[in-house]
């Protein structure tokens, strides 16, 4: 990954987004910034919001004792977190297995998460448990709420129409239980919601029931100042940065929306052809049945097409089942995240009017009062958080969306494989020449 | 242009000699004076013909179409289109052609020629012309006859009508087929002077004949089955082929707003942007790969037309049959009648009904000198009766004999058409199958750069 310490930005100011290089960007970025390499000591109270990720030392963070749970303080875990190798992680959490359970009150599915970690936080080195839709939505709303300055990734859709769609068929539960995978694994690749003591108890405990009832709630401290913000002020400005991030989600959803609509027409447009095939190729073979010389030749362009038809048919369930939820999921990412931006934006306001209202004291020796420092403090973590988290964002999604549209390609370019081979094979074509035939450029 | 055409080596073969059972057989062999290259001097020659066929051949094309305005029978202004009809002669030594007739013909033309030839050859599978009006269409192919891709559709097929006619033994020789490739003017009088019109069969009668024939030979009752099934059977193909085409068109096209969201999106990303951007592209051109696609397999479903029409021109040589058995049984059957009655006169006995007899009954016996003129009578008409019958049969024969003949042709002819199409139609599938690889895996290395 990057060579040495990420580089530290000069202070003019909040910059856009955009023109800010990205940290963990390798070497473009380092030729973009070019000369400083040591971060300077007046960074540490810049007010210019871009450098607080790029300060190096563990212990910098000038406001309040440096917690654990603290991102800044976690930044060096950014550059391992791109580390796909696996041998730096030590946390692996994985769902299988669903089940499902009848009772007298309800029927619902279990599925089965299992843990493997070398971390102090686990007693012991592996855990199997079996959790329900419940307990997952139980876990998100208590890392909001643990985390308020932290983007939670999204659950899969809580509630399904009945009737429309069959909570307990195969296709349904396999599509909930991969986006329950991801779910728990964006938080195990997360350097402090991996940490979360909720998280620790959803993935450890025999009876996660008990534990609900016990109402943990082990908040940071910064959590816990977060949480009694109230809402109501106004925000003044936000900074550039912050909202290019807004401007970028709007559209981004926008897109996705509107490749969502594109990609179910495309699968409606496809099941109306393959109708259609459907009915073409036995014709093939009642016409066959007529003739003499030409019947092998009729019957073969007749298996050809079912051949065609049952390729079809394998491509718009793979679409259905793994494309378009992972592009939903998406959308639900970017609402997330949109929510956090407007948490972030209620600090600012409040830190601002508390500002205010200090200034038009006009005391002669104006003194930061201590609940405005915590005001700031409160809005700069914020700040360097979401920035953190925006930032493993967007690496992520570009990875999701390289794997998505990468798999979408694969998918159509086996359709059309299985199809022109059977073809191939038709006309008389060997295997090897086959290949020959399909894959030749030009 | 895919087509299967007739093999150009074989439109003049030398034709069989056997004499037609047709009335108007000296037609033929009048061509032979007249016609140019292979056309044979004269029946009976084989020898002389088969000189002339290695020294000359003869291309037939219809090169052209063009719009017309004129006025028609009503002297109403009207719009057509006229094909143009070049005929060359090839000199086998250096292969050169040269440019010996050129006219302009329209579409009705075509048919009167047609109808010419089922009537004067109902034992032959006449080849059958391209559809008058635009049928089996999807979406996007206009039904319109002035649109141009139907205009260039019907110029191939009357070509392959043209072809078909001169490369089948028989035909080829017709007098009226030469002047209608080489005499611009007055063809059409003298066609209509043969007054073939008034020898054709009526439809009634043809329909009539279907019911009631007793004993058709089997061969032509099952062929005249498989050329319904067949007539079935490829129009349901065809049918459902518009469908199947109107859908993938669907599919393709919609792929085409990929492309545009592509961009868009790529507009607000860093790193992504580049490959989103250029897989959009690949996304517009799989999107616009459709149309070519999609015109070649219309060549593919002109060549089932071609024998969803060749179907009606089989049945019309089964229903000639069946006129001809029918006709031959009803005069045995008025034969027998009429030996029946002229028994009856002579011993004396009436069993079968007849009119005289009624009269007779009525107004009292016959003198024995009419009974005589009676008998004599009848037995005229028994003896013309029994020629006529023998001729007939005669005629009956011959048709079975030189309908088979052709029909055993047309099986072969048919067998190696449908064969080439069907090969043709999965080349077709196998280029769209690799052209569908060679864009998402495109697209898939501009994703893998993103």
């Amino acid at each position: 990954m990057s060579g040495g310490p990420p580089k530290a930005l000069p202070s003019t100011g909040p910059q856009s987004l955009r023109d800010m290089p990205h940290p963990l960007a390798g070497s473009s970025s380092e030729e973009a910034v070019g000369g400083d390499s040591t971060p300077s000591p007046d960074l540490l109270t810049a007010r210019s919001f871009g450098d607080k990720d790029l300060i190096l030392p563990n212990g910098g963070t000038p406001a309040g004792p440096a917690s654990p749970a603290s991102s800044s303080s976690l930044l060096n875990r950014l550059q391992l977190d791109d580390d796909i190798d696996g041998e730096t992680r030590d946390l692996f959490v994985t769902v299988d297995d669903p089940k499902k359970h009848v009772c007298t009150m309800e029927t619902y599915i279990t599925y089965r998460i299992t843990t493997k970690s070398t971390r102090v936080e686990f007693d012991l080195p592996e855990y199997s448990v079996r959790r329900r839709y419940q307990d997952f939505d139980w876990l998100r709303n208590k890392l909001e709420e643990s985390q308020p300055t932290h983007l939670i990734p999204p659950l899969p859709e809580k509630f399904v129409v009945k009737g429309v769609v069959d909570r307990f068929s195969e296709e349904f539960v396999e599509t909930r239980r991969k986006a329950l995978d991801k779910f728990l694994k964006r938080i195990t690749d997360h350097p402090v919601l991996s940490f979360n003591e909720h998280f620790n108890v959803f993935l450890t405990a025999k009876d996660l029931n008990a534990h609900k009832k016990q109402g943990m709630a082990l908040l940071t401290r910064v959590g816990e100042s977060v949480k009694h913000v109230t809402g109501g002020y106004k925000l003044r400005s936000r900074p550039l940065e912050f909202a290019a991030i807004g401007e970028y989600l709007d559209t981004f959803a926008l897109k996705l929306g509107t490749i969502d609509r594109i990609a179910q027409r495309i699968i409606k447009e496809e099941i109306e052809y393959l109708v259609e095939l459907r009915e073409y190729g036995p014709v093939y073979s009642t016409w066959s049945a007529l003739e003499g010389e030409l019947a092998e030749p009729l019957e073969g362009v007749s298996a050809c097409i079912g051949n065609c038809s049952t390729a079809l048919e394998e491509l718009t369930e793979d679409m259905t089942e793994d494309f378009l939820p992972v592009l939903r999921e998406y959308i639900l990412y970017s609402d997330c995240m949109k929510s956090v931006l407007k948490k972030r934006d209620q600090v600012q306001a409040e830190y601002e009017a508390k500002l205010e209202a200090v200034a038009l004291r006009k005391e002669e020796r104006p003194k930061v009062p201590a609940n405005v420092e915590k005001c700031q403090d409160r809005m700069e973590c914020f700040n360097a958080d979401l920035k953190a988290d925006m930032e493993r964002w967007q690496n992520s999604k570009r990875q999701d969306f390289r794997q998505l549209l990468m798999g979408m390609a694969d998918k159509n370019i086996q359709y059309y494989e299985k199809s022109g081979r059977r073809v191939c094979i038709q006309v008389g074509l060997e295997d090897a020449k086959c290949d020959s035939e399909l894959f030749a450029t030009g | 242009m895919e087509q299967a055409l007739p093999d150009p080596e074989r439109r003049l073969q030398p034709a069989p000699l056997e004499p037609l059972g047709h009335p108007d057989a000296g037609l033929e062999s009048a061509v032979g004076e007249e016609a140019e290259g292979a056309r044979d001097e004269g029946p009976g020659d084989g020898s002389m013909m088969e000189n002339n066929f290695w020294l000359k051949k003869i291309e037939i094309s219809v090169s052209e179409a063009e719009k017309r305005t004129g006025r028609n029978a009503m002297n109403m202004q009207e719009t057509y289109t006229a094909y143009l009809i070049e005929t060359r002669s090839v000199e086998h030594i250096d292969g050169q052609s040269v440019l010996t007739d050129s006219l302009w013909r329209r579409y009705s033309e075509f048919e009167l020629l047609r109808n010419y030839l089922l009537v004067y050859y109902p034992h032959i599978v006449v080849p059958p012309l391209p559809e008058k009006r635009a049928e089996f269409v999807w979406h996007k192919l206009s039904a319109d006859n002035m649109d141009p891709d139907f205009v260039e559709r019907r110029r191939i097929g009357l070509e392959n009508f043209l072809l078909r006619v001169a490369s089948h033994p028989i035909l080829c020789r017709d007098k009226i087929f030469y002047l209608f490739l080489t005499q611009e003017g007055n063809w059409k009088e003298t066609v209509n002077e043969t007054g073939f019109q008034l020898k054709a069969d009526s439809r009634l009668k043809a329909l009539n004949a279907t019911f009631r024939v007793k004993n058709p030979d089997k061969r032509f009752t099952e062929l005249k089955h498989y050329s319904d099934e067949l007539q079935s059977v490829i129009s349901h193909l065809l049918r459902v082929r518009a469908r199947v085409a109107d859908r993938l068109y669907g599919v393709y096209k919609v792929h085409g707003n990929y492309g545009r969201v592509f961009s868009e999106w790529s507009a607000i990303e860093k790193e992504m942007g580049d490959g989103l951007q250029s897989a959009g592209h690949h996304m517009d051109v799989y999107a616009s790969s459709i149309d070519d696609i999609l015109e070649d397999e219309e060549h593919y479903a002109d060549q089932l037309k071609e024998y969803l029409f060749y179907a009606e021109a089989l049945r019309a040589v089964c229903r000639k049959h069946e006129l001809m058995q029918y006709d031959l049984e009803m005069a045995a059957q008025d034969l027998a009648s009429k030996k029946q009655q002229c028994e009856e006169l002579a011993t004396g006995t009436v069993r079968t009904f007849s009119l005289k007899g009624m009269t007779t009954k009525l107004f009292g016996q016959e003198t024995p000198e009419q009974r005589e003129a009676r008998i004599k009578v009848l037995e005229e008409q028994i003896n013309e009766g029994e020629q006529q019958l023998k001729s007939k049969n005669q005629e009956g024969r011959e048709f079975v004999k030189n309908a088979w003949a052709d029909i055993e042709r047309f099986k072969e002819q048919k067998n190696h058409d449908l064969k080439e199409a069907l090969i043709s139609y999965a080349v077709m599938q196998i280029s769209m199958c690799k052209k569908g690889i060679q864009v998402w895996t495109n697209a898939k290395e501009c994703f893998s750069k993103m």
